[in-house]
């Protein structure tokens, strides 16, 4: 899995490599798209990620669940977006805030839109830097898979410990 | 990182998608064989046909793993060579084993290579039953004048095609012609054709006698009904042709030149290829005016090989059809240029010169979606066909004589929608024999013919393709249907006693409700009406029912020609835009709010003397009008069948041509909208789903509730 499949439109995000050690050892490594949501760091595995757009006008789609903000066309496919903090039962963002993106993601069955605050970085993550959900606690959402502690490995960085990401399973995200 | 895999998968996708074009192609044969057999007259040509299509099918399957598949193919192979040389003979039950075959055939496709090995006893055992059956015929020709010379060199089954003409008292012929050695192939191929009509060659050879260093002598024996004269004025176009009758050895051949038939002759429908049945047939044919000798499908047949197709698959159409969108939004741009360049005076000249090419651009982009639309077309024949096999194993299955009457098979649909058309047909046909036609008995003490008659109807009607499915059976009843839609709570009693006819009928399509008698009856009809209700509706059709008890009972389905492209009406409600397909528009006329009464919680207003339900969108979608909002209104009346409803919108932007796609899997909870199209201003529209708005306006509350209830 390299981070090939993400192209880029409107984009904005730096693709910048991972502050991990490289792929050595012969670990495990995946790729993870960091993005912020309500001061929160949260991750997609990048090989979901499609694109990411900056917001376009999006139209609404009445009676449909709350977290559904409505349609977009994405070069001529209608494209459902979701307000991803809605859909993380999470206070509604402000109004004007020109860091937002929409991410497309792939769930499996359909390519979502999730708007999401702010988009971070890329980070590879090797094996023993992600706690896997059912280790960390029994009681999360079936769509947090676990967290991830980049830059644990690195003995020589000083690491701010803060810097946890939940890692976010898409397929179960954008099931329904 | 797939890409050899994606290539396999392809090169198996074009086997799936080949063999599907000879199943279905086996199956249309079989329908005219079992038609001929019917008719006593089988075309010899079908039975090669099915041969050579099972045989394809059978080297072709064992390339792609098909290994059961392959399996099957060769044992119909087998039985299919015995019939093609008259060692079995074609009959009803040796027709059931090939219509199984073709089943088994499909589903073996369906299942794919990697499912577990099938087991194929069964439809062994029963294709080595009717082998069991055929029997050795006789081989002396000795009645007739025939030169053995040709005789020793008949293949197996020529000898075949002379004996069968020989036992049904066709008349031989004797044509001698002489063709140049140069042009012999394509002379011969003539014959054939001009003879095809009239007359089946068994065999031609080379004379003896005659011919030349550039010429040479043919011997064509041939065997027709048509009378001497007219075969050769058909045949003897070269002034040195010769035509004569191949005489019979002495009138009455007794039997002693030919084997009698063994005594353990099993029991077959048709009288066995004995001497005194011979001369009985040709005696019962003669003064008979000749019968047409070849029917339409050995034509058919012929016009089908030398078709030039190709195969596409939808998705690249689709992807056609997208750009095609997007032309069209350039178009509306570059219209948008046009506008400021007119408003301009310097640029007049430029402006005229602008205005043609845009003109010449429409044309031509109006031209380039026609033709893919045209592309997506296919007529319905084809899934008329495997519904016209369903017919005949179902009916025979519950032991009923029906007759299936089509029309309209070359009315053409989306290839999309008659995809998904055949399942719900099925449905609706499955129940049409099961409950419906009676068998003989009952239908001749009714007084009806005894055979019951299944019409398949396809026509075009505007916009929209009409199929009915007809019966002439027992019809249904309302008030068992009312009964069974009480019970289950679909809806009350009180709701049922101010039904109309015919809408108890049409709580057959709820969840659940039927019209057999007891809930021992387990085929029970009804169960799964309300699917064939969902599958229309998710195709933009409606389907309706009338029925007659005792009369029969008909199903009417109306549906888009095209999903791809309507015309449509774009409305504005609470200030957001919406388009309403125009197919189900009647009129649009400003609201007069002083005109709108409330009857049994619905709003209603008067239109021309009729009562008209309203509903406005705006609260039904739960919008907020926007501050400052013209309180001026429209109803933009839309009609299903005979029920109409007037949709309350705040404004008309006209109207426009506008290709529909489907909202996400995500979104198929939300009910009311068709899908969602491209504006030209890169806006996004939602479309209005008027069926199921109309339903959901109108239904009671129960039927809602019920409705609710089966989703959940």
């Amino acid at each position: 899995m390299s981070g090939s499949g993400i192209t880029r439109r409107d984009t904005v995000v730096p693709a910048a490599p991972s502050r991990s050690k490289e792929p050595a050892r012969g670990h495990a490594t995946r790729d993870f798209l960091a993005f912020g949501l309500a001061g929160e760091r949260f991750a997609l595995p990048l090989a979901a990620v499609r694109e990411i757009l900056k917001v376009a006008p999006i139209t609404e789609v009445p009676r449909a669940r709350p977290h559904v903000l409505g349609i977009l066309s994405v070069r001529g496919r209608i494209t459902t977006v979701m307000d991803l903090r809605r859909r993380l039962r999470m206070a509604p963002a402000g109004d004007d805030d020109k860091q937002r993106r929409i991410l497309l993601v792939d769930g499996g069955q359909e390519v979502v839109g999730l708007l999401v605050d702010e988009v971070y970085q890329v980070y590879r993550l090797h094996e023993e830097e992600m706690e896997l959900a059912a280790v960390v606690a029994g009681d999360l959402s079936e769509y947090v898979f676990g967290i991830g502690r980049p830059g644990t490995l690195d003995e020589e960085v000083e690491v701010e410990r803060d810097e946890i990401l939940i890692l976010l399973d898409p397929e179960p995200l954008l099931k329904r | 990182m797939t890409g050899g895999g994606d290539e396999g998968d392809s090169v198996r996708d074009e086997f799936v998608a080949e063999a599907q074009e000879i199943i279905e192609a086996l199956s249309r044969d079989l329908l005219l064989l079992d038609h001929g057999q019917k008719e006593g007259n089988p075309d010899p040509d079908l039975v090669n046909s099915v041969f050579r299509g099972v045989h394809t099918l059978k080297g072709i399957a064992g390339m792609f793993g098909f290994a059961d598949l392959g399996e099957v193919a060769h044992v119909l192979e087998d039985l299919l060579d015995q019939l093609r040389l008259g060692r079995v003979e074609l009959t009803q039950e040796v027709l059931d084993v090939l219509f199984e075959g073709v089943e088994v055939l499909q589903r073996l496709l369906s299942a794919g290579p990697e499912a577990p090995e099938a087991d194929l006893d069964g439809f062994r055992g029963a294709v080595q039953a009717v082998l069991d059956l055929g029997e050795e015929a006789p081989s002396d020709f000795g009645a007739y004048d025939l030169d053995t010379g040709v005789l020793s060199v008949l293949t197996e089954y020529e000898e075949h095609r002379l004996r069968t003409n020989i036992d049904q008292g066709v008349p031989l012929y004797r044509l001698r012609v002489r063709f140049g050695l140069t042009s012999i192939d394509s002379d011969l191929e003539e014959l054939k054709a001009r003879a095809k009509p009239i007359a089946e060659i068994i065999t031609y050879l080379p004379s003896m006698e005659g011919g030349d260093d550039d010429s040479i002598d043919l011997e064509v024996l041939l065997a027709s009904r048509v009378d001497v004269a007219e075969l050769r004025d058909a045949l003897c176009t070269a002034s040195d042709a010769e035509l004569e009758p191949v005489g019979s050895r002495g009138a009455g051949a007794s039997g002693h030149t030919m084997t009698p038939p063994p005594p353990d002759e099993p029991t077959t429908s048709h009288p066995p290829a004995s001497p005194p049945a011979a001369p009985k047939r040709a005696e019962e044919r003669t003064g008979a005016p000749p019968a047409p000798p070849r029917d339409v499908g050995a034509d058919s047949l012929s016009v089908r090989s030398v078709a030039k197709t190709v195969r596409v698959d939808i998705g690249k159409l689709d992807h056609l059809m997208n750009v095609v969108g997007e032309l069209a939004i350039i178009r509306s741009g570059v219209g948008r240029v046009l506008d400021r360049v007119r408003g301009n005076p310097e640029f007049r000249a430029l402006a005229t010169e602008l205005h043609r090419i845009h003109r010449g651009f429409e044309r031509h982009l109006d031209d380039l979606q026609d033709g893919i639309l045209d592309v997506r077309m296919v007529p319905l024949g084809q899934t008329f066909d495997r519904l016209a096999r369903a017919v005949r194993q179902v009916s025979r299955e519950h032991g009923k004589d029906v007759r299936l009457q089509v029309s309209g098979a070359d009315t053409e649909v989306d290839k999309l929608i008659v995809e998904e058309l055949t399942d719900p047909l099925l449905h609706i046909i499955r129940n049409a024999i099961d409950h419906g036609i009676e068998t003989s008995s009952d239908r001749e003490a009714a007084g009806k013919p005894a055979t019951g008659t299944l019409a398949l109807n396809a026509y075009q009607k505007g916009n929209h393709v009409v199929i009915e499915v007809e019966d002439d059976g027992s019809g249904m009843d309302a008030e068992r249907i009312l009964a069974s839609a009480v019970e289950r709570g679909a809806i009350t009693v009180e709701a049922g006693e101010e039904m109309q006819r015919p809408e108890k009928l049409g709580l057959i399509f709820l969840p659940g409700v039927s019209t057999a008698e007891a809930i021992t009856d387990l085929s029970g009809r009804g169960v799964g009406m309300d699917v064939v209700k969902t599958h229309i509706a998710r195709l933009g059709g409606v389907v309706d029912v009338h029925s007659e008890l005792g009369i029969g009972t008909k199903f009417t389905i109306t549906l888009p020609i095209t999903l791809a492209i309507i015309s449509a009406l774009v409305v504005r409600v609470a200030g957001r835009t919406y388009c309403i397909p125009l197919t189900v528009v009647q009129e649009a006329l400003v609201l007069d709010p002083a005109s709108v009464r409330r009857v049994e919680g619905h709003e209603v207003i008067t239109l021309r003397g009729a009562t008209l339900p309203i509903c406005r969108l705006d609260g039904l979608f739960g919008l907020q009008q926007p501050a400052g909002a013209s309180p001026k209104e429209y109803v933009v009346v839309t009609s299903l069948g005979q029920r109409r409803l007037g949709l309350v919108v705040q404004g008309l932007e006209g109207q426009q041509d506008i290709i529909i796609k489907p909202l996400g899997k995500t979104l198929s909870d939300v009910k009311g909208f068709a899908g969602a199209t491209d504006l030209g201003d890169q806006r996004v529209v939602l479309v209005l789903d008027a069926p199921s708005l109309l339903e959901e306006v109108l239904a009671g509350p129960e039927v809602r509730a019920a409705g609710l209830g089966a989703t959940s």
